[in-house]
């Protein structure tokens, strides 16, 4: 797995001979180990044989940021499934922020979809989804390992159960104006660059773009920056541990970079906030997607071959990111097609390669063999924009500092619950704003946090 | 300088700025539909830009927006019906026929409109869902949007009919007609401006409703305008601006027509119920 340099845009490319023969020697050694296990592979009945699915399959998903990659699952992945399965299916898609309510409303009903996508793990409606193990185990069957950023988000070691699947995640990195941080001399490569680079940004009418607000990216880039301090939501063991003296840090850190280099907007942003904020051209460095990258391009603004992109930059604990948002479908109780709905999901998570390449990289898939890294890396080394092969490290981010939501635990029911009524950019804001002090809005934050751990504790799901 | 001449310059210096603050979101939204998408982000671009329909062509050839306009002008006039046809006779008794408990429930009507839909899509998903079987179907909207538009027409209707004098009636009473005669002779005519001021305020409220929406419909040839625009004109956290503000301003000007073809019997309907 290639690491990164400590110097952004500085991340070789290329293979040593000693790297080279040394990956020939593994893929020739796989090679042979699969071959000589494919009689055994292919032995004995397959779970699902699809003779029995006759009817409809509805699906309701995300309008996906990059066109192509609805365009590719409506109209060919689907067709051809439902041809090949003999089932009619229909996807709906709507907005990424509306998808909550419309989970409420069909638990609510006892009716609704057969597939429900989220971009988040619904660990709070554990009891209203079946066990999705067997879809899980019938992948790993074919393409290897579930991951593990997937395995912690999805699966709920106290009850035992997996409460949705996994098909990909997205990985979020630093997008930073390479000639803007050029001119003052700096680059984004630790919290505390970024810091001291702040107030020059501002000087300079481009400052950092990092929301404090009710919203999704304000959620994870903040939960994230709490991550590179050494402060986490709960421990390993699912533990609130939210009130520490590097939680109080890291919230007075980040004041300071709001202080000397953000302005007031950042606590009303909406999540298309810092994207339009680097569209317009002013804004010098933001955590997103690669969503803010494609559109520049797309649209030939001035700046785009001047868009870089990074690692989350570097704290005192290290460098530990977030995924930028994780594709979940799960399969309701009421759902009327069950077994249609569970071959459909196995099928999409074993052609992670097709759904990643329509993606544009955007996606990531959560069955690594299915797609694997190595062979990501070479098509994203392959994409024509300038800076040639700014989106290779891209890879280097999926595989090494993305993490999942409630890390070092695991993504729960509390950790849904706390991210979904976004205490985290309450509990900075609070304290940029001048309502509390760091260690007050901590505290404050960590009762609540204790609340809704306590909660879900006596519902026997954390 | 007179001081009639001082009276219009009073009125124009008041009324001109406040005119330009009203009008420029649209000017804004128009200005916006108009724009080529990568200009949009552009600050030097704001004002000076190559002017594009491909915004509109978007929407007309790629988008189902023609079957949005349609679905919300559906729901629109059946909820427009069923409020009038509730809120009409509603509000008549609960002005004239009973007193004291009347002014009560009357307020107690108003309490339910205060209840929002983000408390109530929850309970009505099931009702909705499970026993009336209308999931992804417009007649969920058409049955569930009465829940609120009547409360506020009967309240306006209500206020309206208690100013026009009793007399009118007694004296249509005594040349022979019926309750029911006296209401469509004499009451409605001259309710005129209040039952407009209904069917507009009815007509938007349901033309902009969202949450319920999003929540009863799915399908995105059943959608209407407020779930169909942010749902296929933003993808992920890319808003297609231009879209959206064409989308937007393609209602706003028939309603806009409307509001100022009748604009002073609107006035005098919202107005109505202030003066005995």
């Amino acid at each position: 797995m290639a690491d990164v340099n400590d110097e952004p845009g500085k991340e070789t490319h290329g293979l040593s001979r000693r790297e080279l023969l040394k990956k020939a020697g593994v893929g020739a050694a796989a090679a042979a180990a699969s071959g000589a296990a494919a009689p055994f592979s292919f032995a004995g009945p397959l779970r699902f044989k699809g003779r029995w699915l006759k009817g409809d399959l509805s699906i309701i998903q995300w309008v996906h940021f990059v066109p192509a990659y609805d365009d590719w699952f409506d109209n060919t992945w689907c067709k051809q499934w439902g041809q090949r399965n003999d089932v009619q299916v229909h996807v709906e898609h709507i907005n990424n922020t509306l998808l909550d309510t419309r989970a409420a409303a069909e638990v609510a009903a006892g009716q609704g979809h057969d597939l429900f996508m989220n971009l988040h793990p619904m660990a709070s409606y554990e009891d209203q989804v079946i066990n999705h193990k067997s879809i899980i185990h019938e992948i790993q069957h074919k393409v290897g390992k579930y991951g593990q950023l997937a395995q912690l988000s999805t699966y709920n070691p106290k009850t035992k159960k997996y409460f949705a699947v996994s098909d990909n995640y997205v990985p979020d990195p630093v997008i930073w104006r390479h000639d803007i941080w050029n001119g003052i001399g700096a680059a984004p490569n630790t919290w505390e660059h970024v810091r001291q680079a702040a107030p020059k940004l501002k000087a300079v009418n481009h400052p950092i773009g990092i929301g404090q607000s009710q919203e999704l990216d304000s959620n994870m880039a903040l939960i994230a920056f709490l991550m590179c301090f050494g402060s986490f939501i709960q421990n390993a063991h699912n533990r609130p541990a939210l009130n520490t003296k590097r939680t109080v840090e890291a919230v007075k850190f980040m004041t300071d970079i709001y202080k000397r280099g953000e302005d007031a907007s950042i606590f009303a942003w909406n999540p298309a906030s810092n994207n339009n904020y680097l569209y317009s051209g002013t804004a010098s460095m933001i955590l997103n997607a690669i969503s803010a990258t494609r559109t520049p391009e797309a649209q030939h603004l001035p700046f785009a071959d001047d868009l870089w992109i990074w690692p989350i930059p570097r704290g005192p604990h290290g460098r530990l990111g977030l995924e930028h948002v994780m594709s979940c479908y799960s399969i309701w109780k009421f759902a009327k097609n069950k077994a249609a709905a569970e071959k459909f999901l196995a099928d999409l998570c074993i052609a992670g390669k097709q759904a990643t390449l329509a993606s544009q990289l955007y996606n990531f898939p959560t069955f690594p063999g299915a797609f694997p890294f190595s062979k990501i890396r070479r098509t994203a080394a392959a994409d024509p924009h300038k800076p040639h092969g700014k989106y290779t490290v891209l890879t280097t981010i999926a595989e090494k500092y993305t993490h999942n939501i409630g890390y070092p635990g695991t993504t729960n029911a509390a950790i849904d619950e706390i991210f979904s009524k976004f205490l985290i950019p309450q509990m900075f804001a609070q304290v940029s704003q001048g309502k509390l002090s760091a260690a007050d809005s901590v505290r404050a934050t960590q009762k609540q946090v204790r609340q809704i751990f306590a909660k879900w504790r006596a519902r026997g799901k954390v | 300088m007179t001081s009639a001449w001082r009276q219009r310059a009073f009125a124009y210096g008041v009324a001109v700025p406040f005119a330009i603050v009203l009008a420029f979101p649209f000017v804004w939204m128009a200005v916006t539909s108009l724009k080529p998408e990568a200009q949009v982000y552009d600050p030097t671009k704001v004002w000076h830009f190559h002017p594009t329909l491909a915004s509109y062509g978007f929407l007309f050839h790629h988008t189902e927006y023609v079957r949005w306009l349609r679905n919300s002008c559906f729901v629109g006039l059946l909820v427009v019906l069923i409020t009038l046809a509730v809120a009409l006779p509603a509000g008549y008794a609960l002005a004239r026929l009973s007193g004291r408990v009347g002014r009560s429930m009357g307020v107690g009507i108003f309490l339910t409109y205060l209840v929002p839909p983000t408390l109530l899509f929850l309970p009505l998903s099931r009702v909705i869902a499970q026993y009336l079987h209308l999931s992804d179907r417009l007649w969920a909207l058409v049955v569930v949007y009465p829940s609120f538009t009547i409360p506020f027409a009967v309240w306006l209707l209500m206020g309206f009919f208690k100013s026009i004098p009793q007399e009118l009636e007694d004296a249509a009473l005594v040349d022979g007609c019926s309750r029911l005669g006296a209401l469509v002779r004499i009451v409605f005519p001259i309710s005129i401006p209040g039952i407009l001021t209904v069917v507009i305020f009815t007509f938007s409220l349901a033309v902009n409703e969202f949450v319920y929406a999003i929540t009863f419909i799915s399908s995105s040839s059943n959608r209407t305008l407020t779930v169909g625009v942010p749902t296929d004109l933003i993808r992920g956290d890319l808003f297609n601006w231009p879209g959206i503000m064409g989308a937007i301003l393609i209602p706003s000007i028939p309603l806009a027509l409307v509001y100022n073809a009748f604009l002073n019997r609107f006035i005098a309907g919202f107005t109505g119920g202030a003066f005995r």
